[in-house]
């Protein structure tokens, strides 16, 4: 039952794909995002060989099991799916996506799955099944709602992300994810964005006058300091996009007197691991905790962004040293403490217009992060409205699990995957949008320039940076060195 | 006709019944040895048990969860999943074999609601068919063994609502009672090697999913060095 309604238009659109016939030709895949040239032949061996390996040596298995034993294919999980309920076609309800891994697993890694097999002659995997495992998988934007929907308890989100691991150990993943990835853990800048780090110093420096300028208070963005409290890692992008976000977070730490830095040695929490690959997650994640080792920091500060907090609230523990490991924070919840013990100050009579806050699924999903943003917005803004569904059950931007970051599926991003949420957006007639998250912003952006809508997307700091209240202490400081 | 009822009734029903009990224990135990294998491996041992306790009970009794979507299609299935746990355990009849057997009793349901808990049964699962035929996505969802399921779950509480309660013929009765109880032993047969293995998995569900994020710590070399990708750039 499919229940919002696209026109054919935007449906050819968002289906239509830029690749050119004779590379689909030659890699075999018919899927929207580019992929990188990979070995075509033998496709099936060489996937159940990565498949074998992965359960070899990871968890996965058990998970599996158990969710052979329990699906029940009740097709709950579909009116969940913000992707299902724009296409209507079965193959995108989760339960349909999550089976084409399962009867695999069941065909190939069971006992009674493989005698089955053997006496039926079906079932086996094919390039056909791998091809549809590709654009299957890469459909789904992670955003973990049908887990919430499921009665018997099959995670299908961790299927997709197990999926798609298998298959980019085969060579299928997004070309844009892969690339920005090399870079990061290869490259010479060592970030997804390809910064140097003279333009990252520049970048600060540029903006560290603009907010002496504008707020008459010398604001700092404090570069490799030894021993500092929290190492602070944004998505690196946000030194290119996102300006207002960093200058409200340093605002923030000025004004609350925080021990902070910034490493240029590394400074990217971006992690496409959790979106393609638990081998990349993992080292993405070591170089993160061997920065906050090597400049002694007692924590990890995560920027405004949904995925690099999440993959490194959850993974840091997982790689480096279980509960023994730092603690790893996102920046609201520094910002709200700071509220709640006082120093932080907020005017509540700037920001008169309609403000909606969305919940960044990697952060609100299992509801880590859901109230304290809404009392930071609270408490600086009267004009507040929720969106409907919201916090742990809210819907996603569109572009979640990497696929934002996939510039040729845009229409499909802004049509399919994120229409729900622009009917979300709209119903509120907010002016300002908040999302504390690099990518969510990104396809936000996208989203209300394609659909029409007239909103402004923000992260939370931005806001704060307009509505923060510097107490006099602070002004003399800059006035002094004025003087 | 009448031996063969003894029979069905006696040894086949403990047969099936053990069966049964000592599939679903197979089933649990492997889910829990896969589960505290995987806690040992686990880079993190932290779990929110908390999150996961109150997801299960959300789920076990879903009279909230369930009716924020698809209402009419939630109170099929709820109505079902009662009718098909308590008839069969607190039907007085059942109860008087048990006694007869092993000499043990419990509370029984009235007659009246016994007959209203099975042909509300019987009215759910033929809605939850009808829901599985009509609706397109599930259709594409459905295997042969969800419609299997609907089918042979209801013969019992079909057979027994006749035989309970129309007048018919004493070898007519012995018939359906004979249909009754075997369709009853071949659920219990099935029921350990097929997903209605949920109604002991089910409660253990999303601790397994919570448990199932939290990954062993440095997996990348040991799966780079069975791929032979050791060294290799990303």
């Amino acid at each position: 039952m499919r229940t919002i309604e696209i026109t054919s238009e935007e449906r050819e659109k968002a289906f239509s794909t830029v690749k050119k016939p004779e590379v689909i030709e030659k890699q075999k895949l018919d899927v929207r995002y580019h992929v990188e040239d990979y070995e075509v032949r033998d496709r099936p061996r060489r996937f159940l060989e990565a498949f074998a390996a992965i359960l070899k040596h990871t968890n996965y298995r058990f998970a599996l099991e158990h969710f052979v034993r329990v699906s029940a294919k009740c097709s709950r999980c579909s009116v969940q799916c913000p992707v299902y309920q724009v296409t209507g076609d079965p193959k995108d309800i989760p339960c349909y996506r999550s089976e084409l891994l399962l009867s695999i697993y069941r065909r190939h890694f069971t006992l009674a799955g493989s005698l089955q097999g053997r006496i039926t002659g079906k079932g086996a995997i094919n390039d056909a099944i791998i091809e549809e495992m590709a654009e299957s998988f890469w459909n789904c934007t992670a955003c973990r709602r049908c887990t919430l929907e499921c009665p018997v308890g099959i995670d299908h989100a961790l299927i997709t992300h197990l999926g798609r691991f298998i298959l980019s150990e085969i060579g299928i993943a997004p070309r844009a994810l892969v690339v920005s990835t090399r870079e990061q853990l290869e490259g010479k800048t060592g970030n997804t964005s390809a910064i140097p780090v003279p333009a990252l110093v520049d970048t600060l420096e540029f903006l560290e006058e603009d907010m002496e300028e504008e707020k008459g208070v010398e604001i700092k963005f404090p570069l490799d300091r030894e021993g500092a409290e929290f190492l602070f890692t944004p998505a690196v992008s946000d030194f290119l996009m996102e300006a207002d976000t960093l200058m409200g977070i340093a605002a923030v730490f000025t004004a609350t007197g925080g021990s902070w830095t910034i490493s240029t040695n590394y400074y990217d929490a971006i992690n496409y691991g959790l979106f393609y690959s638990d081998r990349i997650l993992e080292r993405v994640i070591r170089k993160l905790y061997s920065e906050s080792v090597r400049l002694k920091t007692d924590s990890i500060l995560i920027g405004e962004c949904g995925h690099a907090s999440r993959s490194a609230k959850y993974y840091v523990p997982v790689h480096c040293g279980g509960e023994n490991a730092k603690p790893v924070y996102n920046i609201m919840e520094y910002t709200y403490r700071m509220l709640q013990e006082g120093k932080l100050k907020l005017d509540p009579g700037i920001i008169t217009e309609v403000v909606t806050y969305h919940d960044p699924c990697n952060i609100a999903r299992q509801g880590w992060i859901v109230d304290r943003p809404r009392e930071i917005i609270k408490t600086f803004c009267k004009n507040f409205v929720e969106m409907s569904p919201n916090r742990e059950e809210n819907i996603c931007c569109g572009g979640g699990g990497g696929t934002v970051s996939i510039d040729e599926i845009r229409p499909y991003r802004t049509t399919v995957g994120g229409k729900a949420k622009a009917d979300q957006i709209r119903a509120t007639g907010a002016k300002y949008l908040i999302a504390p998250c690099a990518n969510c912003k990104k396809q936000l952006r996208e989203l209300v320039e394609d659909q029409g809508i007239d909103c402004e997307v923000v992260g939370l700091h931005d806001l704060i940076y307009k509505v923060i209240v510097f107490d006099k202490a602070h002004k003399k400081v800059t006035s002094e060195k004025e003087g | 006709m009448e031996t063969l009822l003894d029979f069905a009734r006696g040894p086949l029903f403990r047969l099936t019944f053990i069966i049964m009990i000592l599939g679903l224990l197979r089933v649990l135990i492997l889910d829990i040895y896969g589960a505290v294998e995987a806690y040992r491996r686990a880079g993190d041992k932290r779990l929110d048990w908390k999150n996961a306790i109150i997801k299960t009970l959300r789920w076990i009794f879903p009279f909230k969860s369930a009716f924020a979507q698809r209402p009419f299609y939630s109170a099929l299935s709820i109505l079902f999943h009662i009718g098909l746990i308590l008839t069969p355990l607190f039907l007085l009849a059942h109860i008087q074999l048990w006694e007869d057997g092993i000499g043990i009793s419990w509370w029984s349901l009235p007659h009246f609601w016994a007959d209203f808990l099975t042909i509300l049964t019987i009215i759910a699962g033929l809605g939850l068919i009808t829901g599985r035929l009509a609706s397109r996505g599930a259709r594409a969802l459905s295997r042969k063994q969800d419609y299997f399921w609907l089918f042979i779950l209801l013969i019992p509480f079909i057979t027994g609502y006749i035989c309970a309660n129309t007048a018919i013929s004493p070898s007519a009765y012995q018939a359906f009672m004979l249909i009754h109880i075997l369709a009853g032993e071949l659920i219990f047969v099935l029921i350990p090697f097929s997903k209605i293995a949920h109604c002991v998995l089910m409660p253990i569900s999303q601790f397994i999913i919570t448990l199932a994020w939290k990954f062993p710590a440095r997996v990348d070399d040991k799966i780079a060095e069975t791929l032979k990708k050791k060294g290799m750039p990303v």
